[in-house]
């Protein structure tokens, strides 16, 4: 079942269009070849008209007109039936030998009609007139033939234009229909997406036509997308089983301090736990949120060119004494001043990394050396943060960049979950990959920035 | 000082209201863009703490429509939307300072406060003195008490913003925007792990300490009193 009518589909009047040229030039072409045969067939009447006339008015002989009258009998008599006329009249009008009674009056070409020459038969002549000595002599030949071959080509071009006609039209509406069912087969797959059916996909034909390769395309847009939306449908019942936690842990605490400030006692630890739990779950929220902002890629109007050596260094200062102070060694190697600028933004870049050290700083224990590397690679700027802390297991890598998921181990220091999370939506927004990779002990986050020449031309 | 509030929660005007009332401020709420632009006008305030999301006409508009008719009070935003375009959309649009909601009173307090005094620029003295402790921002040289003492550059600036700010409390928040340029929580003790590096150079050989921190909400530096 088509879901439109036939005539207001696209690909069936590209067909009707064609279909309509092909005919018009068909003909066109019919209407010259006809024109040229007829021309040169009544040319061919005109000079064979001609001849004969030159002929029987060689016979004539000066006073002598036996000769002549003799070969226009002659003629006359051999011609086959009324194919050929011939007539030969005296000054007086009187005819002196021939097969038809009215010759035209002037001389040269003319045509008659079989009743203008007083002929019983039909058709027209082609008539060649002239004066012969004192007489006058017509010789004209049947047009029968030539317009008989003329309406077999008028004919055959008929029929071969009724046909080319229906073949286009038939074929113009065949392949309309079948490229109308593919569309269609887009469009009631679009229509199940829209109804919430985000599994379905546009069958494909394997021949890899134009058709195909949207649809394909399509297809794998739909495939991401549904992979987004169960992301979504995952973050959302982490956040609520996220939060679900801090929050029942708050009313716990304010139960505990309704309690307390009934029996008097007093209350100030309790306050300050549920103002720390209170802080903790804004901070969730604040960061989901932060990344859902810089996903929706609002912040790539503000981009400008970033020295992401010097941004890497200030990072080194800021975190170097936190991480001393934390029992590690935090090491920069990044020479500020090198030609390592990117497309972007500085302080989402500075969170970035800030990010990834704080993660080093944070999850491993005493005594790790943190390292913070910046190198161009294939024209590409990768930056790496390395620790020989205790890793992370290589099925857990790509885990850890999900929203609000933590490693088990990790569940015990306080954190959102997020830091990664936010890490990659950065990287993503700047075009740059983010990857963990083994440190062989310990864990190395690369981070691969395209240059600058390389954005622009992206 | 005499302080225009403009938030169109009834709770959260109430609750910044009562803060700055406590704090010696009079203050003026009112709920509506429209009015907020007439008032702010009309009325010689101090500060501004204006909402971004208020009916009639939104904080961003009535700040740059104030600007435009030449009205020069220091603006601080209040919003919920946490993101980092819209602070910088609102500093674009004149404001002076930006706060994120949910926020500590003392927070907005500590920002009201800077704002108000904020010096105008020209007027920035480049020899810093408080009590025996001088810092000159031009030969970015440190003393106390006539001794040199080598800083940082970060330590530097982070001495330079609590010199200018003497006695006025500097949130958390409030310096690692100012002095480290980030804008996020960081999950590391990145402000207390530089202020007790600056103090062990500051304070530590010293009897008499200047830097002195504000339990749950930030430092201030002032002489002993």
């Amino acid at each position: 079942m088509l879901r439109s009518s036939l005539f207001r589909s696209t690909p069936f009047r590209l067909a009707l269009g064609f279909g309509t040229l092909f005919v018009s030039a068909f003909l066109a072409m019919g209407l010259i070849a006809y024109q040229l045969m007829n021309a040169e067939l009544s040319q061919g009447l005109d000079n064979s008209a001609r001849e004969i006339w030159e002929v029987v008015a060689a016979t004539n002989a000066d006073g002598d007109i036996e000769d002549i009258v003799g070969a226009v009998d002659n003629y006359a008599r051999l011609s086959n039936g009324e194919d050929r006329i011939f007539v030969l009249l005296d000054p007086a009008g009187n005819r002196l030998a021939g097969n038809f009674t009215k010759p035209p009056t002037e001389s040269g070409l003319a045509v008659l009609s079989a009743e203008e020459a007083g002929l019983s038969g039909e058709g027209n002549y082609r008539i060649v007139s002239g004066k012969v000595g004192d007489n006058w002599l017509s010789v004209g030949l049947s047009l029968a033939e030539t317009d008989r071959l003329a309406s077999i080509a008028l004919k055959s071009m008929a029929w071969a234009l009724a046909l080319v006609t229906v073949t286009a039209f038939a074929l113009s509406a065949f392949l309309a229909t079948r490229i109308r069912r593919r569309l269609d087969s887009i469009a009631n797959t679009m229509d199940d997406v829209s109804d919430g059916k985000l599994n379905s996909r546009i069958p494909l034909i394997g021949n890899g036509d134009d058709i195909d390769a949207v649809s394909g395309q399509i297809n794998s847009a739909l495939e991401r997308l549904g992979a987004l939306v169960d992301g979504m449908r995952q973050v959302s019942s982490d956040i609520a089983h996220d939060l679900k936690t801090p929050l029942n842990r708050l009313q716990m605490v304010l139960e505990t301090a309704a309690e307390k400030i009934e029996r008097g006692e007093p209350v100030s630890s309790d306050v300050a736990e549920a103002r720390a739990e209170g802080h903790q779950i804004n901070e969730t929220f604040e960061a989901l949120l932060r990344i859902a902002q810089i996903e929706a890629g609002a912040r790539k109007a503000r981009f400008a060119e970033v020295d992401l050596a010097s941004v890497v260094s200030s990072i080194g200062e800021i975190y170097a004494d936190v991480a001393e102070d934390d029992g590690k060694t935090l090491t920069v190697l990044a020479a500020a001043g090198s030609d390592d600028w990117v497309i972007g933004d500085r302080e989402l870049l500075t969170q970035m990394f800030a990010n990834l050290v704080e993660n080093a700083i944070r999850h491993c224990p005493e005594d790790t050396q943190i390292n913070v590397s910046l190198a161009r690679s294939g024209g590409r700027i990768v930056a790496e943060v390395c620790d020989n802390g205790p890793g992370i297991p290589l099925g857990e890598r790509e885990n850890v960049f999900r929203r609000l998921y933590r490693l088990d181990k990790s569940r015990t220091t306080s954190g959102t979950g997020l830091g990664l999370s936010l890490a990659r939506a950065i990287a993503d927004l700047h075009g740059a990959s983010l990857t963990l990779e083994d440190n062989k002990p310990g864990v190395k986050v690369v981070a691969s920035f395209p240059t600058i020449g390389n954005t622009i031309g992206q | 000082m005499r302080i225009l509030v403009v938030e169109d929660d009834r709770k959260t005007a109430d609750y910044v209201a009562r803060g700055l009332s406590e704090a010696g401020h009079v203050c003026d709420v009112l709920m509506d863009g429209q009015d907020a632009l007439f008032q702010a006008i009309r009325n010689a305030y101090d500060v501004l703490v204006v909402d971004r999301m208020i009916p009639n006409l939104d904080g961003l508009s009535v700040v740059k429509a104030l600007r435009a008719a030449n009205v020069k009070t220091p603006v601080l935003f209040l919003t919920s939307v946490g993101g980092v375009d819209d602070r910088v959309e609102g500093l674009e649009a004149g404001g002076d300072d930006y706060l994120v909601k949910p926020f500590a009173f003392s927070e907005l307090l500590a920002r009201v406060n800077a704002l108000s005094r904020r010096p105008p620029v020209q007027d920035q003295k480049t020899i810093l003195t408080v009590a025996d402790l001088e810092l000159d921002v031009i030969k970015r040289r440190v003393a106390r008490r006539g001794q040199p003492i080598e800083l940082q550059p970060r330590e530097f600036k982070l001495l330079e913003l609590l010199m200018r700010n003497e006695g006025r409390v500097l949130t958390r928040t409030m310096l690692l925007e100012r002095v480290w340029d980030l804008h996020f929580d960081p999950k590391t003790s990145v402000v207390e792990t530089h202020m007790s590096r600056l103090r062990a150079k500051i304070d530590r050989p010293f009897d008499a300490p200047l830097l002195h921190t504000v339990r749950n909400t930030g430092y201030t530096l002032h002489a002993a009193l």
